[in-house]
């Protein structure tokens, strides 16, 4: 276990190091700047501004410059909000987009299983194929349209939420609802499909036939069982939740990490866009770590290497 | 009893759900603003020297008020007029070279510290400083000796000032960073009369880097003060900023020489000057008829130096630091969200500021901004998609006639054009870029693209300034198009190779260049391909002439023809289409030292009708501003500059009540 969380680490290290320089060279490549506008500058006024984040020196010079900051984890400050550091745009940031993914993960768990448990314990009844259609829609549907939809309905008719805004807690129930239904679907297509094949398995006839109670049977042995698939698919579905918040934020107006990433590469804000892909990229890695350690935990016959 | 590791996973989720639910309930208590309106992008800084976007100017003026202020007119509510606003009047010298304003008395910083001259001296040499000049410096440029100090530039004989690089601070490092503008003013200032400049070029590799040493008799100081006339000592210096070569082989041939931070012409022979606390004057090089306006533009407004020297930048632009002038002060910033203003009751016109609370949000998404505005979440959003207008103008045509719209439409002083390439056959050919011009129906633009009332432009300066006459393309006619076409040798669209338009990724860029292409092909047989470009990437291709046609749009500074026009003089930064007129130079350039207005826009109308001859640019339409107003906010008018201050602005809450309740909203 030990040697196994070293040898992770390792690669998470050289994961970043190789993500952060293709995203520096991705960068360097495409035209434009973070000083680029519709106005054009005098141009020692130009030369002036560039100097301040070295955009005139040549690039081994810049890479190492910013490299070296990075490895310190200082990111310095944004190039294009000012006023600002990219550690201050990542701490208030992250917070907001944290609370959203895992209130969207919460709900997509909670959704995915009891929909799922439901689903194939009445399999093939009226309400497993609404939850199985409701799934597939869901699956299907990108999360902008939902979004769209879910402002229609719940705004503009029911009057029932903020049409978007971050401040109040019920602002939080849109934006995480919508965000968290492709995953809820998924999950619940897992945990139906778990079920059923751990169902059929000799310890759940042998835990009836000691005559327990059909609940027990199910939520003690069962869910444990069908569940192992669902922990597998946490790991894609963090970063999944992570790429869909960049357009939920986006739409419900939440000043989190995928509105400033969307910003900050559309303004060629570098040091900010670079920030925000290495703290991404580790939480991915870090959560991919913790999934395949919860294996072991969830099922002891797993052994990690 | 042993725990069970595997308990730990749901532990870890519901730590990290309390952990969420926490971050969502420690905004609850937020007090609710009275006004709120939706501000564009996120403001790239308050400090009036940073920025120069539209967003930042509404938050800067909000904060921060400079010597005189924009406001609508009391006979014209849709005009604005210059007014007092830090100064209470001025007073213009005989040759309209002299600016002499009279700063208010009572005026004071929100740290209490009286509103000074100084104030100004100070602001507009860190607005003007080569360290790191504003984007808008060349604004300050009509100044007397602001562009050479500004880009450091001396002659023999002038008096100049010299930093030394001995800054103190948090971090001492040489000003060859602009990062360290931790304090200001920096090191040690000498100063001196240039005697010689020495220029040196040293062989890099295959390039040859040049720089120079300057010879300086640097006079002696007493009592603060410099005297000129005492002898002084020649010293040299070499400036940090020269390349490491250059400055190696300097001091190698000159031993003593001193690196120094900057060398720039002294400010004291730059025409800022305070006489008085309360008295600033402004010298210029030519009579400026604009300069009132260029003075109530926000990036002029002044900053406080107590603040700005113990904080430094960004340090003082952070709420707790922060020290502004303005009718509101900064409460708090939330990073793309929002910035919550507050009534600064030490204003000096405070009694007539309504509101108190004022929330600023960084709305991107129009969509978005138009679900808040009619779930009754914002009072103003500063544009509405355009998808959404037709049903929003239907909305206000069914309200009874003595209601305000909600839409106020009104034109505005910004064009939309096209530039030409005028370096590439066949476009180098003026009488092509005419036919085009004349090919191009601009009211089924107007009409069924953008459909907010946007008028077909036949002149690139808008209408609306007065007593500007302006120059005039023509209006559309296929058949005198089909004439200059041929006459310029390709008959009936012939030998005329495949024309390219190229515009920045948008909806409507492209229905209406769609609309170009077709109408080129119907009236003069040309095709014509389209091409988008990411916004960044777009702009590079535009400055390196990268394109047949490319769209563009421009947007006054100040209310002037000239704020255009100045823009196509040979190699200009924007003019960006390759185009080069003498007679059109020497229009611009003469115009800018006329002291007669009314000759000065007259030759400001020659040059445009030259520009209107020669069509370097398709002059498109000119704009409307679109924005969407609650009626029960008071004192907000259209205007051509789309200029709204908000310390005017008054909520009516009866009206307000009323409203939410008719459309069920809370």
């Amino acid at each position: 276990m030990i040697r196994f969380l070293i040898r992770r680490a390792v690669w998470i290290v050289i994961t970043l190091w190789l993500v952060y320089t293709l995203s520096f060279f991705l960068m360097l490549a495409v035209p434009g700047g973070p000083m680029s506008g519709e106005r054009a500058y005098p141009p020692e006024i130009e030369k002036m501004r560039k100097d301040r984040f070295h955009l005139n020196d040549p690039w081994p010079v810049q890479y190492w410059y910013y490299l070296s900051n990075a490895c310190r984890g200082d990111f310095l400050s944004s190039q294009v909000l000012n006023d600002y550091e990219v550690s201050e745009i990542i701490s208030q940031g992250f917070p907001i987009s944290a609370t959203l993914g895992v209130l969207a993960m919460s709900m997509a768990l909670i959704l995915g299983l009891s929909a799922g448990i439901i689903a194939a314990l009445w399999r093939n009844s009226l309400l497993d194929v609404f939850f199985r259609s409701l799934a597939t829609i869901g699956i299907a549907v990108p999360n902008f349209i939902l979004a769209g939809l879910a402002i229609m309905i719940f705004v503009f008719q029911l009057k029932w939420f903020p049409a978007a805004g971050w401040g109040k807690p019920i602002d939080m129930v849109l934006p995480s609802l919508c965000l968290a239904a492709p995953f809820a679907a998924y999950i619940s297509r897992l945990t139906r499909t778990g079920m059923l094949d751990v169902l059929g398995q000799d310890y759940i006839r042998t835990a009836y036939a000691k005559g327990l109670m059909p609940s027990t049977v199910v939520l003690k042995h069962a869910v444990r069982g069908a569940l192992l698939p669902v922990v597998s698919y946490l790991g894609p579905a963090v970063a999944g939740i992570l790429t869909g918040s960049l357009v939920i934020e986006r739409i419900f107006f939440l000043p989190g990490l995928g509105t400033h990433f969307i910003e900050a590469v559309t303004q060629r804000d570098y040091t900010t866009s670079l920030g925000i892909v290495m703290v991404s990229t580790a939480l991915v890695l870090v959560m991919n770590t913790l999934v395949d350690v919860s294996y072991q935990l969830l099922d002891p016959r797993i052994k990690l290497k | 009893m042993k725990f069970p590791l595997r308990y730990l996973l749901p532990l870890f989720f519901l730590v990290l759900s309390a952990i969420a639910f926490a971050t969502i309930f420690q905004f609850s208590d937020l007090p609710p603003a009275d006004f709120t309106f939706a501000n564009g992008t996120e403001v790239k800084s308050v400090d009036p020297k940073m920025v120069t976007g539209a967003p930042e100017g509404r938050v800067i003026e909000a904060l921060f008020e400079g010597l005189y202020q924009r406001l609508p007119s009391k006979e014209d509510p849709n005009v604005l007029v210059t007014t007092p606003g830090q100064a209470t009047s001025y007073d213009l010298s005989e040759d309209k070279l002299t600016y002499t304003f009279h700063i208010r008395e009572d005026a004071v910083w929100t740290n209490g510290e009286p509103v000074t001259a100084h104030d100004w001296v100070f602001s507009w040499q860190r607005f003007l400083h080569p360290q790191l000049p504003s984007e808008y410096a060349y604004q300050l440029w009509y100044v007397k000796n602001a562009e050479k100090f500004s880009l450091s530039k001396v002659d023999t004989g002038d008096r100049v000032e010299i930093e030394l690089p001995d800054r103190a601070g948090p971090t001492n490092l040489p000003a060859t960073d602009g990062n360290s503008e931790q304090h200001y003013p920096r090191g040690t200032i000498l100063s001196g009369i240039l005697k010689a400049e020495e220029k040196i070029s040293v062989q890099v590799g295959d390039e040859m880097e040049e720089g120079s040493v300057f010879e300086v008799d640097v006079k002696p100081t007493k009592a603060g003060k410099i005297d000129w006339d005492a002898p002084g000592e020649i010293q040299k210096f070499v400036r940090l900023s020269e390349t490491d070569a250059v400055r190696n082989a300097i001091t190698k041939e000159n031993p003593h020489v001193q690196p120094v931070n900057f060398l720039t012409i002294h400010f004291d022979e730059v025409g800022i000057k305070a006489s008085d606390d309360h008295t600033l004057v402004v010298t210029l090089n030519n009579p400026t008829p604009y300069f009132l306006d260029l003075v109530a533009f926000y990036p002029m407004h002044p900053v406080n130096r107590t603040c700005i020297e113990t904080y430094g930048y960004p340090g003082w632009t952070k709420p707790e630091n922060i020290v502004s002038n303005g009718p509101f002060t900064l409460e708090f910033r939330r990073i793309r969200d929002r910035i919550r203003l507050r009534k600064n009751p030490k204003y000096w016109d405070a009694e007539q500021v309504k509101l108190n609370i004022i929330d600023v949000l960084a709305v991107q998404s129009d969509t978005t901004v138009l679900n808040m505005y009619m779930n009754g979440q914002i009072d103003w959003g500063i544009t509405v998609p355009t998808p959404a207008l037709p049903a929003l103008l239907k909305r206000d045509a069914e309200k009874p006639a003595d209601s305000l719209p909600d839409m106020r439409i009104a034109p505005m002083l910004t064009t939309y054009f096209y530039r030409v390439n005028t370096t590439k056959p066949p476009l180098d050919n003026p009488k092509v870029r005419r036919a085009l011009n004349l090919a191009i129906n601009k009211q089924e633009i107007v009409d069924y693209i953008t459909k907010a009332g946007q008028i077909p432009a036949t002149s690139y300066v808008p209408p609306g300034l007065a007593g500007y006459g302006g120059g005039h393309s023509g209006e559309f006619n296929p058949a005198e198009a089909q004439r200059l076409l041929a006459e310029a040798g390709y008959p009936g669209g012939k030998g005329l190779p495949k024309i390219q338009i190229l515009y920045n990724t948008h909806e409507a860029h492209k229905d209406i260049a769609s609309v170009v292409q077709q109408q080129l092909k119907k009236n003069l047989q040309i095709d014509v391909e389209l091409r988008n470009l990411e916004w960044s990437v777009f702009l590079a291709s535009s400055r390196n002439l990268e394109f047949d046609i490319a769209r563009a749009g421009w947007i006054a500074d100040y209310p002037d023809p000239n704020t255009f026009l100045d823009m196509f003089v040979t190699d200009g930064e924007n003019n960006q289409t390759g185009w080069s007129n003498a007679e059109y130079d020497r229009l611009i350039h003469d115009s800018q030292s006329e002291a007669d207005p009314v000759k000065r826009l007259e030759m400001l109308s020659q040059a445009e009708q030259i520009l209107m001859d020669e069509m370097p640019i398709l002059p498109i339409y000119y704009y409307v501003s679109l924005n969407i107003v609650r009626p029960y906010v008071k004192n907000f008018y259209p205007n051509i500059q789309d200029l709204h201050p908000l310390h005017i602005l008054e909520i009516d809450e009866a009206e307000k009540q009323r409203i939410f309740k008719a459309e069920g909203l809370r």
